[in-house]
Order: structure tokens, then sequence, then C-alpha cells
């Protein structure tokens, strides 16, 4: 597969005849590698090295080998069931709720007209603000007394909203952040997907429309098919950021409830930072490491595709 | 859905807009919010008697020094991820096929690599060079974040030059490196503009690692100053929220005053030219 792509990518497409002058490509690379492998490949190694070892306890801090004993911890207290539970409601719900909102929005705002500009500088707002921001202000949106989600639900419904904690039940915690992180990112998804509206063919659609399709037609057989690339990629990519999100869960619950709103990144800094099991807290690392990976393969061949047919 | 909009479409526009940006007028109207005033119980979208004093006391001298803090990290980072990536990116071009795919997938696979699963080893590195609570450590990690991601998406950009303009440069005899700082980068100042509007807006809010690394209040940045805020202060709500205000005013306006040459950054990767 990898072979006709190759030299079908060949002939005019790359700036290198290197036959005149000496390729230099590798020594430009250097200290783009060098910070690379010093500051990301490293220290994931070592993190694996860090997973099978414990602290030797005693005064003295250092640490002895343990093999696999952290993996086994976590599979026999039931936290690693946990992480994986909450990891994917999260990423499932907060990549789902953010890409449909962010395609729909996109649909309703590719019609252009004088507002357009400040509308969608508007819907843009929330990815804009500092995660930290939004993370804070969601905390007061979902307060039970002060919170702006409680007064609606008393005024509209008549709901009393102490009777709903929001981020203090464990069965709705989950939820809460989940609906807090679409509103802060559904405007990456709304970005992409306005601009490859502008590269559908518009003659198909004049075509749909004369044959009397109409905008559901003109979605499901025109528009969608054309996208598909572009979804699958953000969809990819939303994924990745959204499994290893930490402001927003750290800032409003930490984790809890009783661990209802806790994944892998908020979990690592709790057995890091705040018991100071920095081997348990790597192996978790590992492990989330390697569930990313299954996000990152898929990713990396779409990557792939797209430099070969560049 | 395309072309121009009904008028039902029109209103559709402005109540979605409305509704996503509700919860932002609410905080602006909380940081309007004169001290003395009770809270509304349920909560009204606006206060009855707005103010900017609370603005006056966001800016104190602790919020001067988290301000200077980030504006330093961001400044550095941008510096040393930007140029390295560049190069990076120039060479990049100048690999054959089979070594570019795999060192983009390496670059990529940094880039998404979780920030938490490398804390660990980065955070005892910094504190067995005794670098803990400085800003050399958190600039080491912020590079960490953004090199890749610099790199990766400045060479999305190289790789759109028309090919003639190396090639021209070349038949008269000029030097890749030549070629980098007399062709290449009058070129990519859309690219060094979009990718540094970037890691800005990254290091900006950066949260993990600066609430991990620093620990003293000298050294801390905005976003984890303001996380510390909540516990200090108490209900002090209407400051908190002018704070956050200040705090994202820099990044908003960068993003809008650059959002045409930001947006091709973003979607550069995922939308083919």
């Amino acid at each position: 597969m990898t072979a006709p792509a190759h030299t079908r990518s060949e002939p005019g497409r790359q700036p290198s005849p290197s036959r005149r002058v000496p390729n230099l490509g590798w020594t430009f690379l250097i200290p783009a590698l060098i910070g690379v492998v010093a500051l990301v490949y490293a220290p994931l190694a070592f993190t694996v090295v860090q997973s099978m070892k414990g602290p030797a306890g005693g005064f003295g801090g250092g640490e002895i080998f343990l093999g696999l004993d952290n993996y086994q911890q976590m599979l026999d207290d039931g936290t690693l069931t946990m992480l994986l539970k909450n990891s994917i409601l999260w990423t499932v719900g907060v990549v789902l709720g953010q890409n449909l909102l962010g395609f729909a929005c996109a649909l309703l705002m590719n019609a252009r007209w004088l507002g357009s500009g400040l509308l969608r500088a508007v819907l843009v707002l929330p990815w804009v603000l500092p995660g930290i921001v939004a993370a804070l202000l969601w905390k007061f949106m979902y307060d039970p007394q002060l919170g702006l989600i409680g007064s609606v639900l008393q005024r509209g419904f008549g709901v009393d909203p102490n009777q709903v904690q929001f981020l203090a039940s464990p069965s709705i915690a989950l939820i809460a952040v989940i609906v807090a992180a679409i509103w802060k990112g559904f405007p990456f998804s709304f970005l992409i997907y306005l601009a490859a509206l502008q590269t559908v063919d518009r003659d198909l659609i004049e075509a749909a429309v004369v044959d009397g399709g109409g905008r559901w037609t003109i979605l499901r057989q025109v528009i969608l098919p054309a996208l598909k690339p572009v979804i699958s990629l953000t969809v990819l990519l939303t994924s990745i950021f959204t499994f290893n999100y930490f402001d927003l869960i750290w800032v409003t619950t930490q984790g809890g409830p009783l661990d209802a709103t806790h994944i892998f990144p908020t979990y690592i800094f709790q057995v890091g930072f705040g018991q100071f099991n920095f081997e348990l807290a790597a192996a978790y690392g590992v492990v989330a490491f390697l569930l990313l990976t299954l996000l990152l393969i898929p990713y990396l061949r779409q990557v792939r595709r797209e430099e070969l047919t560049h | 859905m395309l072309g121009k909009p009904t008028t039902a479409g029109k209103i559709g526009q402005i109540v979605v807009a409305l509704l996503i940006v509700a919860p932002i007028v609410w905080m602006f109207g909380l940081s309007l919010k004169p001290p003395g005033e009770p809270f509304a119980n349920p909560a009204n979208l606006w206060p009855n008697s707005p103010t900017f004093g609370n603005y006056a006391s966001a800016v104190r001298p602790e919020f001067r020094t988290y301000f200077l803090n980030s504006s330093i990290l961001s400044i550095v980072t941008v510096l040393v991820s930007v140029t390295l990536g560049l190069v990076g990116a120039y060479g990049l071009l100048h690999t054959k096929i089979r070594a570019r795919l795999l060192l983009i997938s390496a670059l990529v696979a940094a880039q998404m690599v979780p920030a938490a699963s490398i804390i660990i080893p980065l955070f005892t590195a910094t504190k067995d060079l005794g670098l803990l609570d400085t800003r050399a450590a958190l600039i080491g990690a912020y590079i960490a974040l953004t090199l890749p991601v610099a790199t990766v998406m400045q060479y999305t950009f190289l790789r759109r030059l028309p090919t003639e303009v190396f090639e021209a440069a070349r038949v008269d005899g000029a030097s890749t490196g030549r070629v980098l700082v007399s062709i290449v980068l009058p070129l990519s100042v859309p690219a060094l503009i979009a990718t540094s509007v970037w890691l800005t807006v990254v290091v900006w809010q950066e949260f993990l690692f600066a609430l991990s690394f620093t620990t003293s209040p000298n050294m801390r940045t905005l976003p984890v100053g303001l996380n510390d805020f909540i516990g200090q202060y108490g209900i002090r709500y209407g400051e908190l929220m002018a704070t956050s205000i200040v705090m994202s005013v820099p990044v908003i306006g960068l993003f809008l005053l650059l959002q045409r040459y930001f947006v091709q950054g973003i979607t550069a990767g995922a939308v083919k030219g």
C-alpha cells in the first residue's frame, strides 16, 4: 500500500531536488528532534521505568523495584475499572456532543449576511476563554443557590434547585461536567466544519436542488459524504483532547463526588501530587498512554494518508 | 443552510448565539456587581447597580506578578518553540517521503501524549536539578507541550508554498540555509503569526504543570493564581469574575485580531487547501 503511494507522490511535488545541493534537511531538524526526544519521549520512557518501582519507605526516601505490583494494585482495588468507565463515558459524551453541536452550528451559520461575522465571533468565545476561567464559570453556573442554571430551572420549570445538586451528586456530576466541556469545546469543531462547508461543491448542491431534493436530502447525499474525511479527523482529534482534559474537572469537582468524575489526568495528579506516590501515578500514566494509542493509531493513519495525497 | 439566510434563519442564528454567550454575559454581570449587593436567589443575568469597582481590586499586586510570570513564560516559550519549529519544519520539507512520514508521525504522537503521562519524570528531573518552583522548569515543560505542534503546524504551511519558489532560488545557486532566511522566512509570516497565537493561547491557560511545578506566590501563573483565589477570598465572586475577565481579554483580543490566520492554522491539517 505504501509503495505505489510513494511513487505517486514523488514527481514534482517535493522541493528537494537534492542532486545539485547537498541535502541539509536533517541538520535543520536536529534541534527540534533533540527537544522532542529529551522533553517528551525520554520522560515517557522514564514513566514506564518508574511505574515498576515503589517508595522504599522510611525517612530516607528512595525507591525499590516492584515489578508489576502497581498495575496489580489498580486492578485489585477497582480504580482501573472506575477510571476506564468514567473516561469512556466522558470522552464519548463530550466528543459526540461537541461535534453534533459544532456541526449543527456550522450549518446554521453558513448562510452569510451582515451579522454573520459578529455572530461567528460570539460562538467562538467559549473556546477562546482560558480553560481555568471556563471551569470557574461553570462551577458557579451549577451552584444550586447562586447559579444561573438553578435559576433557569426554578423560574422556568418551578424546580427547587436545592434538590438538584449538580456537582455534588455522584449520579449527575459527570453529566454536568460533560455539558460544560461541550460548551467549552464545540467552537473548535464548529470552526473546522464551517471551513469545510466552504469546500463543498456548489454544483452538486444545485443539482440536488434541481432534482427536487429537500434540505435533508442535500445534507445526507451531498454534504455528509463530502465532509466525511474532515468529520472523522475532527472526531479523532477531539477525542484525544478530551481524553487528556484536566482543568475543567479538577477545578469543578476534583474528580469527586466519590470518584464519579475522575479521569486519568485528574487521578494521576491526585495520586502523584496529593498522595506523593509518584510510582503509582507513573503506572496510571502508562495506562493512560496505552489507551490513548487506541485513538492515536487511527489518527496517525489519517495524517499519513493526508501527507501522501497532499 | 447555504447562500443567503431567510428571516427565520437569521433569528435562529441570533438565538443560538445568545444561548451560547449567556454564561459569559452572566459572568460579566457578576464582575460588575458591587461587593455589598446581595446575591439574587434565584440568580439574575445582570446586577441592579453595576460598577467597575471590582476591576480596580482585580489588579492587586499579586496578580501583577502572576500576569508578569504568564507573560514571560508565553514569550520565551513562543520564541523558542516557533523558531525551532520553523527550522525543523523547513528541514522536514527536505527529507525523503519515508523518513518524513515517520518524523511527522513521531511529532504528532508527541503532541498527543497525555501531559499526565510525562509529568512525573519531568517533575522528578526538575527536583533533582534543583529547579522546582522556577520559571526555567516551566519553560522546559512548556517547550515539551508546544514544540511538536509548532513544528507540525508550520510544516503544513510550508508544504503549501509553491515549489517553484524553492527551485528558482536553488537554480540561482542559493544554499539551503540561504533559501530559508531570504525566501521561506518572509513567506512564512502568516504561519509564524498563527503558530505564535496558538502557542500563546496554550501557555497562557496551562494549568496542570503550573499547579505541580510552582509553590511560591512569586512563581504562580495566572491560571494557578486564579484557582488559589477561590480558596483565599471566600465569597468575593465579583472580584474573582473581574480577575477572570482581565485574564481572558489578552487571548480573546489576540484571537479576534488574528482570527483569519488562526482559523487557517487550525484547519490546515484537517481541511485540504
